[in-house]
């Protein structure tokens, strides 16, 4: 007994729990086990249907097993907590790789002279060296990129006109007049993003206790008012019924669908202006899908990775069922002529170009766990 | 075939008893075992571990701190809104059930005869049907130019009222999932109470509401007790509801605990939270079955 401390006991008894907690994932392979014919991809949803899956399955006659989370802390958490023996692959927002995952050695480099040629396929904003691809010192690939779009807010224009959106922007949510007219996406990253952007502040940086003091305010206010709080399913469908007029935290990816199906009328606006860098009134994200540094990761990670690259696949990937999105690599004419007129007007190409770039790119709130707690005080409020 | 096994170890001269040797009913019970263990005990572990971690980290059986408990505690902590609204709505649930459940209840034991089993079918088979997406079948039902507003538009009125996303429609999921779980246990607590018992108390003259107060209720107690607790219990964690149907017009404590585990990053605090809630109906269980005489109920004596 004279060894055992209780530092160590305890060290022991959480490894031991560590082990049980991945019992799901047994058989995903022990460290020494050959993982040739196996694949684990940490996801958004779209990479982990059947249409995306399915050909790559046959082609290698390997068991792919997808999941698919709709926010990347808790991704990130997953393999912090020690899954990252588990994963092959995560897709998450464009900032994390770089500033999180790569200095947390939690994903690994791609072999540069392998994937380089495909970024010159890609739209001209992704051309080499794409800078949410890289490391911060330039020096890495650190992961590819292929689905993208703008995401502030979405409104019924039958409601709200396009350009009253537009001209208006975040002061639409600061209007007495709409309380109780719209909805609040659950998506509380983005969120903390837009009740800072609402009350005129900047996210993307540190901030005064003034400034938090403003944003508590402008939280309790902003969800006080809202009509409802929910899913994408949740908030298109009170679009379309006549429930709300608009709602928060919204894009391409969250509209799409809706309008696939038929209501055109709904559509993602990004503001002429606003409080971000630039005096931008919007912001973008782009997925990237790295490589986790599992000690014993699948050559597959690679080979899909490429797979996802080829015309006919980042199309699937573009309209796989849930979201439908653009993809970096409608900047191939072999890709972009798969998709029809009505595919080009869910996703709003016609004024994509012009959305992303009065959007600043997705970042990391230095300050975003104070905020949060400040705005999940006050959702609870709403009562 | 335990009884024999411990003679023979009784017989045994102390030095020849195999040493360790497990019986046969523990041997038969290691898969169960092993199973609550991997499955029931060490997520519970687990959390327990995350709870005493340092906050926002990962550090579980490495580090110890009482802090994440101390946060819930602090007076600037809003999350006792929760904790309220999730204990007043499911004793809201346990109570307005009860009302409800007792008169079906009485009907499948006495009133409804042959069709009592059909009756009780068409309240099970929901249960077949995932809750999510019984609970959107309501939205679409209750939404604005839905099943209800648009059917009365559609006859010439002024349309259905205004109740999605509210806590009044919050209580209403909860009372339509969490029924048969009150139902139930209610109509066997029912099915206990002797007839001649009661036919006995009619012939010496005993009124209703006599019969109801002193043979019915006492008797049918143990099941009505049991149908309560089972839906307190679940209705203190119900989540659905208030998310789906209410639209978050109130958030409730398992919607917390979800949100310190995905947005907030805080895993240590979302497990300190989760322990006290398991606490707190864990004690009020266990409070609750030591009251109650489960022989009695199920007809052993």
């Amino acid at each position: 007994m004279a060894g055992i401390s209780r530092r160590s006991l305890l060290q022991g008894m959480g490894a031991g729990i560590g082990a049980l907690a991945a019992g799901p994932m047994i058989g995903s392979g022990p460290a020494l086990a050959a993982r040739e014919k196996e694949l684990n991809i940490l996801c958004w949803e779209g990479y982990n249907s059947a249409q995306v899956l399915d050909p790559f399955r046959s082609s290698t006659g390997a068991t792919v097993k997808a999941e698919s989370l709709t926010n990347d802390p808790t991704m990130i958490n997953r393999l912090r907590a020690g899954e990252i023996n588990t994963w092959d692959l995560i897709n998450v927002n464009n900032p994390w790789a770089r500033k999180v995952m790569l200095p947390e050695k939690l994903i690994r480099p791609l072999p540069k002279a392998e994937f380089e040629p495909f970024f010159a396929k890609m739209l001209p904003e992704f051309k080499w060296p794409y800078k949410w691809a890289m490391s911060e010192d330039g020096a890495e690939l650190i992961g590819m990129v292929q689905r993208f779009g703008p995401y502030s807010f979405v409104v019924n224009t039958d409601k709200v006109s396009r350009k009253t959106a537009e001209d208006t922007g975040w002061d639409l949510f600061n209007d007495p007049a709409l309380a109780g007219r719209y909805g609040i996406l659950e998506s509380d990253d983005w969120n903390v993003f837009n009740i800072f952007i609402i009350a005129g502040i900047d996210p993307f940086k540190v901030h005064t206790p003034d400034e938090l003091a403003k944003f508590e305010e402008t939280a309790k206010r902003v969800f006080k008012g809202a009509k409802l709080i929910g899913d994408i399913a949740s908030m298109n469908q009170a679009l379309i019924s006549g429930e709300i007029d608009l709602h928060m935290t919204g894009g391409t990816y969250s509209v799409s669908p809706a309008r696939a199906d038929g209501h055109p009328n709904l559509r993602a606006i990004t503001p002429l202006r606003g409080p971000l860098a630039g005096g931008k009134g919007g912001i973008s994200w782009i997925e990237v899908t790295s490589t986790v540094n599992n000690p014993n990761l699948s050559p597959l990670a690679i080979d899909f990775l490429k797979y996802v690259q080829a015309p006919d696949v980042a199309h699937t990937v573009a309209f796989a069922e849930g979201t439908f999105n653009p993809v970096a690599q409608m900047g191939n004419p072999d890709c972009f002529k798969l998709f029809t007129k009505d595919e080009l007007d869910a996703i709003q190409w016609e004024s994509l170009g012009e959305e992303m770039a009065r959007s600043v790119e997705y970042d990391i709130v230095p300050d975003y766990d104070k905020a949060l707690d400040i705005m999940n005080a006050a959702k609870r409020l709403r009562g | 075939m335990a009884d024999l096994t411990i003679v023979q170890h009784a017989e045994a001269p102390r030095e020849e008893r195999p040493a360790r040797r497990l019986s046969a009913g523990a041997l038969c019970a290691l898969p169960v075992i092993g199973l609550l263990a991997l499955g029931f005990a060490a997520p519970l572990v687990a959390i327990l571990g995350y709870s005493v971690a340092t906050p926002r980290s990962f550090d579980v059986f490495r580090s110890f701190t009482l802090e994440n408990f101390a946060a819930l505690f602090d007076p600037t902590n809003t999350v006792w809104l929760s904790f309220l609204w999730s204990c007043g709505f499911a004793l809201l649930t346990v109570a307005l059930l009860a009302v409800i459940a007792y008169p079906i209840a009485y009907g499948l034991n006495r009133v409804f005869g042959r069709a009592s089993a059909f009756i009780s079918v068409l309240f099970v088979f929901p249960l077949f049907v995932s809750e999510n997406v019984r609970l959107y079948g309501w939205v679409l039902f209750y939404i604005k130019n839905g099943v209800l507003d648009g059917t009365l538009k559609w006859l010439g009125l002024n349309g259905g009222p205004e109740v999605l996303y509210t806590p009044g429609i919050t209580l209403f999921g909860m009372l339509y999932t969490y029924l048969p779980f009150m139902l139930f246990p209610m109509t066997l607590g029912l099915a206990l109470v002797p007839r001649d018992l009661v036919d006995a108390a009619r012939d010496l003259g005993a009124g209703r509401l006599f019969i109801w107060r002193e043979i019915e209720l006492p008797l049918a107690m143990p099941g009505i007790l049991i149908g309560m607790l089972l839906t307190f219990v679940l209705a203190i964690g119900a989540t659905a509801e208030a998310k789906i149907l209410g639209g978050q017009s109130i958030i409730v404590i398992s919607h917390d605990i979800e949100i310190a585990f995905t947005y907030s990053q805080n895993w240590p605090a979302g497990s300190a939270l989760a322990v006290l809630v398991t606490f707190f109906i864990g004690a009020l269980t266990l409070f609750a079955l030591s009251k109650l005489d489960l022989d009695r109920m199920l007809g052993r004596r």
